[in-house]
Parts: structure tokens; sequence; C-alpha cells
């Protein structure tokens, strides 16, 4: 629970804590961002004063080294002193030091202006919004460099910028929607939704949860800063190959380091909801009683924990080729070129479900309350996550088919990957079985969770092509590859975020989103989704490889109507940010429960109170159980009179 | 309900043909130059045809639900309590699971046979580096050459390198796409079945230059061959 209970020995500060010193005192030297930007500037120096003087005393010519200085000053310790300088590991150092610790009396808790949103703060709600502000902010640069380079790709040959700057942009691009949208927005919406459908009061580790949050835009400003780079961003992809990431300009160590903050970042939020989902759960919520949601993020943080350590590890091995002159990936030195891409895609496509069963998660939730039915199979909606989540780690290899690996790998690679059809066909099918016979109410969430399924289902066929090796052969490394993952990345994770968002906007600003706004968003989405990604299948087939600023001249009407397109699929953004943004400031007050749903987030106050629970939770039965005469999912009264009554539905 | 059945199947069948026809009408592949690209087109039809009835079952039954089970936003009523049906969560199980491994067996024959090695098959040497294709033939002579000329109908076995970093072999209407990959040698099979030029592009990311790391490559008639042959030896 939050409240951690210090030994004895542990000097306190009294309950209501009054900082010693005056104010502007404390502005400079209180935990905040003034502090954060002194100690960022002052963890650079020390670096960059470290590095020079221990060249100096080695006697190592020359005794400037942008590329080392900027790692250790740059990239680890000008990180570090942000972090301590916003006050990340107050707490702890005070603890460790046995200085007196701030009271627990949750002074970090809620967020009464919107400046408490720029501090460090340990409630899981703020949090929350936190996560899903920021990633939106990295989503939206994000974006403008994918209509950038649509715009370059309108006309075969060079118009805008040159091919690093090309590359760069295409490589950028790619790392912030996976890195800096994807995975941590799910994190956000499940910071937000997790410890409120469990019936606890935060999560269980509200400082770490604080930290992990606090790593992420600075691995986002690491890959956008890479630009100002010499030499340009990073342009050997997201997937930064050796030995050709290891010829790059400077630009590529930002997303080697970058990659190390966002992936702590994947971590520590991981250890933290399993935790969470093991430990805090309500009297009564057994595993299962949970919402898949829940569940969803419990495989998600399994396999988080279990693979984002490999990718950590791949680029420290080609960052030490570049810094430290080692040879991991250098033929010439003895090392292994395509132990890279093991190594990477061992993470690299378990990341593809981290960064898709959380919207798993949030499908079933919306879909289930939306049909007013219980989840279709719940049990084995709950056992295909864990399904997907042993085979994902045995398909790695489906992405080297073509890449030269040993030939009797593809056959076994190949049936893995094929017999993820079948979990996954499993949550299809329940999906649209739970709608059977529903009442259904097409809200914007719904829309987009169906919009999710069907255009899911596309992403998931052309990936039974893909996982074919002779077929992948043919297609492997083209524009089909990049239809393939929009139709999966957009069609399926960013339709459930928006799927996500709008379903739980009610519960975390306490205000109604304008349904209409929210409808013309879906539909000008939908549309112009499927306009910029389905003809991508055609010209990647047909001979267009992926990752290029130039291209045959006969793909050049078809990549002009897949960048206007794209611009319009930039446009209808805009409406989604006009709706939250005016909804949030005077949208009409929402209810405690707009839907009508059944899982316990919904059965507190619009926006929560501070604590979530002004009663601990009785779980007495399923999360769905719609239509179901007399059946309830939680009863909230004082624990004593819950527990009475818990046994008078018992029995 | 036989009614509700019989208008779901309509939905289902209109979805299916239109999906169909976008399958059908494009021309999603290029045309076939190769006895490789021909076995490869084989399964991506069975994948097509396979894809075309799931994608129309889900939709079909999204249209259909959304269409006769709609309520206005002020309904309140809950929907049948309906928590599963062993049968058909057994059905959407298996069946799936057939149709895949059935494309796997499939697939796996098809690997296999683009893989086999053919008695006088000619053997190419593909060399990729920043940012071009060349091309030896060492049992023909000691000549390189920047154009791929292949003759019909013989098997041609190729061997990839690379002296920098990674690049990937492809020629659209030949079909097959292998890496070159520094340190280590590659090889695939194709063999030609009817003449054309066609081009040589590198689908692996490669640096500066890799959008216009390309090639021409030119099956010609064997006399042809012999010819070109004699001409690159002087």
């Amino acid at each position: 629970m939050t409240a951690t209970h210090p030994s004895p020995d542990v000097q306190q500060y009294p309950a209501h804590f009054e900082p010693p010193h005056g104010s502007t005192w404390r502005t400079f030297f209180g935990p905040g961002l003034v502090r954060g930007a002194w100690m960022t500037v002052a963890g650079f120096l020390i670096g960059m004063l470290l590095v020079l003087a221990l060249r100096w005393w080695w006697g190592w010519e020359p005794l400037w080294n942008t590329e080392v200085i900027l790692v250790v000053g740059g990239m680890v310790l000008a990180p570090i002193g942000f972090l301590a300088g916003i006050g990340s590991f107050d707490y702890w150092l005070h603890y460790i030091s046995g200085r007196p610790t701030r009271p627990e009396d949750h002074s970090g808790h809620g967020a009464k202006t919107w400046k408490d949103y720029f501090r460090v703060n340990t409630d899981h709600k703020v949090i929350g919004i936190q996560y899903l502000v920021t990633t939106f902010a990295f989503f939206t640069i994000g974006g403008l460099m994918a209509m950038f380079f649509r715009a370059e790709l309108a006309q075969p040959g060079l118009q805008f910028v040159d091919s690093q700057t090309f590359n760069g942009l295409v490589s950028v691009h790619a790392t912030l929607m996976i890195f800096l949208f994807i995975i941590p927005a799910f994190a956000g919406l499940a910071n937000f939704a997790v410890p409120l459908m469990l019936g606890a009061p935060d999560m269980a580790f509200p400082r770490l949860n604080a930290l992990s949050f606090w790593l992420l835009p600075i691995a986002g400003l690491m890959f956008v800063a890479s630009f100002l780079a010499p030499g340009g961003a990073f342009g050997a992809g997201w997937t930064g190959y050796a030995p050709l990431a290891e010829g790059q300009p400077l630009g590529q160590t930002f997303f080697n380091m970058g990659v190390q903050w966002a992936g702590a970042s994947s971590i520590m939020t991981a250890l933290n909801f399993l935790v969470t989902i093991i430990t805090m759960r309500a009297p009564g919520m057994t595993f299962w009683r949970m919402p898949l949601l829940v569940w969803a993020n419990f495989t998600t943080s399994l396999l988080v924990v279990l693979a984002t350590p490999f990718i950590a590890g791949s680029q420290f091995f080609v960052m030490f080729d570049r810094v430290m002159h080692t040879s991991f990936f250098v033929p010439e030195g003895g090392g292994y070129v395509l132990g890279y891409q093991h190594i990477f895609w061992f993470y690299s496509h378990p990341a593809v479900y981290i960064m898709m069963l959380p919207g798993f998660g949030i499908v079933s939730e919306v879909i289930s309350s939306m049909s007013r039915k219980p989840i279709f199979g719940y049990r084995l909606m709950a056992l295909s996550l864990l399904g997907i989540l042993v085979l994902g780690f045995s398909v790695w290899a489906h992405h080297m088919f073509v890449a030269g690996m040993a030939d009797w790998l593809r056959v076994p690679m190949m049936i893995t990957t094929l017999l993820i059809a079948i979990p996954t066909g499993i949550k299809v099918f329940s999906w649209i079985a739970t709608l059977w016979r529903g009442r259904i109410h097409l809200t914007t969430p719904m829309l987009f969770a169906l919009g999710f399924v069907t255009m899911f289902v596309i992403g998931g066929l052309s990936g039974i092509y893909l996982g074919s090796v002779p077929i992948d052969i043919a297609a492997s490394d083209t524009y089909f590859i990049v239809a393939h993952i929009h139709y999966v990345l957009f069609g399926g994770s960013v339709f459930t975020i928006y799927a996500g968002v709008y379903y739980w906007f009610p519960k975390m600003t306490g205000r109604m989103y304008s349904e209409t706004l929210g409808k013309w968003h879906f539909w000008m989405t939908f549309l112009s989704f499927n306009a910029t990604f389905f003809p991508m299948h055609y010209v990647g087939l047909r001979g267009m490889p992926r990752r290029v600023f130039d291209y045959d001249e006969a793909f050049g009407n078809m990549n002009l109507f897949i960048s206007i397109a794209s611009f319009v699929l930039g446009a209808s953004f805009v409406l989604f940010v006009y709706n939250v943004i005016t909804s949030w400031q005077r949208g009409p007050v929402a209810e405690a429960n707009p839907w009508r749903a059944r899982t316990l987030e919904w059965q507190v106050s619009s926006p929560p109170p501070i604590f979530n629970f002004d009663e601990i939770p009785q779980v007495v039965g399923g999360p769905y159980e719609y239509g179901v005469p007399g059946a309830r999912h939680a009863i909230l009264t004082p624990t004593k009179e819950a527990q009475k009554e818990a046994e008078e539905v018992h029995a | 309900m036989r009614k509700g059945i019989v208008q779901l199947v309509a939905i289902g069948v209109v979805i299916g043909v239109a999906v169909a026809l976008v399958a059908v009408l494009f021309q999603w592949l290029p045309e076939s130059a190769s006895e490789e690209f021909d076995r490869i087109q084989d399964i991506y039809w069975f994948a097509t045809w396979m894809s075309v009835v799931i994608f129309a079952v889900v939709a079909a039954v999204v249209v259909y639900s959304v269409w006769k089970w709609r309520v206005p936003p002020d309904d309140d009523a809950e929907g049948p309590p309906i928590h599963g049906h062993t049968g058909l969560e057994i059905a959407w199980t298996a069946v799936p699971a057939i149709l895949v491994i059935a494309l796997g067996i499939v697939s796996a024959v098809v690997l296999s046979r683009n893989a086999e090695e053919k008695e006088g098959a000619l053997e190419v040497r593909a060399l990729g580096q920043q940012f071009a294709w060349t091309f030896e033939y060492p049992e023909l002579g000691d000549f390189e050459t920047g154009e791929l000329v292949l003759p019909v109908g013989r098997q041609a076995q190729f061997t990839m390198e690379s002296v920098d970093v990674i690049h990937s072999f492809w020629v659209p209407n030949l079909g097959q796409k292998m890496d070159a990959v520094p340190g280590i040698e590659t090889e695939i099979f194709v063999t030609p079945k009817r003449t054309g030029e066609f081009a040589v592009v590198c689908t692996e990311l490669c640096g500066l230059g890799h959008a216009t790391m390309r090639a021409k490559a030119r099956v010609v008639t064997p006399a042809e061959f012999d010819q070109w042959i004699e001409e690159q030896r002087t």
C-alpha cells in the first residue's frame, strides 16, 4: 500500500511538513524544474570534466572526444542530474543518509492546478495523465515527421531534404512512435485504470512509478535532439542494424542511449504493475475475477520484464563498438553481424505484443460494456493472452527469413509464427461473439473498438502472408511490410489507445468529451488510415522497397495518393486534440459511471477521490456480469458490512 | 432467426465478393519470370483466399450486429447473459489451427523446392557494396559486370557477399530475395522462365544511397547469353 511503515529509528518531520528555508532558496534548491535545470547542466559538466581528466591522465589524444563526452556527460550524468534535480530521488537519498524523510502525508498526491503535473507526483492517476499528455506530444512530433517525409515521397527523386535527413526522419518517426507513444501511452492508460480496477489505493511503488514516468521525456528528447548532432539524426532505421549503425554519424549514439532510458522506464513500470496486480487486489478479487485489461497488463508486464533487457544489450554492444572500438558486430574483428539481429528481435518481436496486448484489454472492456453483455469466453480470453506470451518468445527469427541465418531455423519459426494466429483468432472471434445479440451503444470508444477489430484482422492476415517463408521472401523489406506494421500498430494499437482515451476520459477529467466530434474523428481517421496504408501493400508487392527516398517512376501516382491521404490522416488528429482540450476545459460534467460499466473504476466519482476508494471494495463476482439478474462485481460499503453483504450474496 | 442467418450470410457474401474483386481485379503481384516465383504465387493465392473468407466472416458479423442490435443512447436494458459456448470456442480454435498448419505445410514444401539445387546450375556471385551491385560468373571467366544477365530456363545459383554493410538482393519479377551480409556467404536459387528486362533493387537499408542502389537484370536466350559471355571475356 502507499503508506510505508518507517522503522522507529528513522526520523520524520512533523505531519505538516514545512521546509526550513525561505522561498528563493526553495526555488533553487528545493525539488522542482529549476533545480532540475541547473543540475542537468551540472551533471553534464561533471561528466565532461571526468572524461577530460581521465583522458589527460592516460595521455590519450585528442583530449576532446565529442562522442565520449556526449555519452558520459550528456546522456548519462545530465539525465541523472535532471532526475535528482526534480526530486525523484529525494525520499530515497534522505532515507539512505539517515536524514529525516518527508512524512507520508501524501502531499505528493492529487493535482490541484496544472502546475502539479510538472512536478514529481506519486499519485497513479496524475502519473497516468502525465504519461498520456507526454506521449501524445511525442505522437504529434512523430506524426509531423511522417507527414514531412510523405511530402518528400509524393514524387520520385529528392525534393525537400537530403538523404541522411530522410533516413533520420524515417528512423526517428518509428522510434518515437514505438518507444515514446504506443508503449508508454498504454502504460499511462493502465497506470490510471489498473489500480482502480483492482480496488487498490495506488500502485505498489508510487515513487518508482513517478521515476518511471520522468525517464520518458529524457528518452524522447534524446531521440529528437539527435537532429542537432553533427551529421544529422540516426539514420539506420529504428531497427539500427549493425554494421550500418556502427558507421552512422554521432546521432546514432542518441538512439543507443535513448533506448536505455525508455527501456529502463518500461521495465520499472512493468515490475510495478506485476507487484501491484499480484499483491494489491481488493478482497475477493481473484485472478479469475480480474477485468481483462488487468490480465492484459499482467501479461504485457511479464513480456516487458523478460524481453526489454535484450534490446538494452543490443544497443550497448553497438555503442561499445562505436565508442570503445570493441567488435561485437564487426566481422573483421571476429564479430557476428547476424548476432545483432537475433538479440534485437528477441526483444523487438515480443515488443509487438507489448504494443498490442494492452490494446486487447482496452477493447475487451469497451466492447463488453458497450454491448451490455458479458465478454464471450472470459477464461479463454485470459488464457489466450498467456498463449501469445509464450509463443511470442519463440518467433523472433521470422524477421530474419531473408537475413541469411541458419536455414533449418526457418520452418520451425514459421510454424510458431503461424500458430500465434490461433490465440489471436480466439480473441477476435470472442469479441464479435460478444457483440452478438447485445444492445450495442455506438459511442466513440465503441467505434474505435470495432474499427480496431476489423483493421487488426487485416493486419493479422497480412501477418499470415509474412509468416509463410516463401511469401515473406518476396515481400520482406518492401512497402508491404510498412503496410502490415501500420495495420497492426495504427489500425491495431493506435485505435485502441483512442478507444481507451475516449472511454476513460470522463473518469480522468470529470467531464464528457463531445460525441459528435469524436465520431467525426473516428470516421475521418478510419477512412484516411485505409487510404494511406492499404495501397502500400500494392506498391510493396510490385517492387518498391521500404526506407527509400526515391523509387521507380511507375509508383509515382500511387505514392502521391498515399501522401495526400496521409495529410488527411494528420488533419484528423487535430479534431481529436481540439475535442480533448475544449472538453477538458468546459465539457459537460461527467457522471460517475456514464457507461454503466461494472468494473471498479466506475463505482467511484469522476474524477476518483484522492485515494480512489473511501471504503475498501469487496469483490463478489466477475467484472462483466451484464444481464445476469442480481449479479454484482463488487460491494462498496465499509468493510464489515461489505463482508456481511458478501456472505449474503454467496448464500 | 432463420431470416437473420440469411441476412448475415448475404452480408458476408457481399463483403466477400467485394474483397475478392479487389484481390483479383488489381494486379497485386509483378508478373512472374521464374519457376520459384510461380510456386510462391501459388501460396500467395492460397493465403489470399483464406484471408478473403476470414475477413468476410468477421466483417459480416460486425456489420450485421451493429445494424441489427444498435440501440439509442438512452436505452438502459442489458443484453442476454451469454458467457460462452464450448462448441463454438473449440471450432474457432480448431479451424484456424487447421488452416494455418495447412499453409505452413504448403509453405515448407515450396521453400524446400525453391532451395533445391539442380544439376548444371549456373554459378553467379553477387557482391553488394555501398551503393552498387557487382556480378561475377566464376565458372565462365574472370570478369565483373554491373548488369545481371541470366540465360532463360537454366537454374542460377546466387552466392552473395557484402564488403561493408548488409544489403539485400531482390528482383521483384524473380521473387527470390536474400541479404548480402558482411562476414558470411548466403545463397538463393532462381530459374528464369521467360526473357525480359527487370530491375535489381537493394531492399535492406544500407545508407545514404540505398534508394538508388539498383541495377539492370536481363534474362536472355542461351545463345544470346553465350554471346554476351564472349563479349565480356574480351
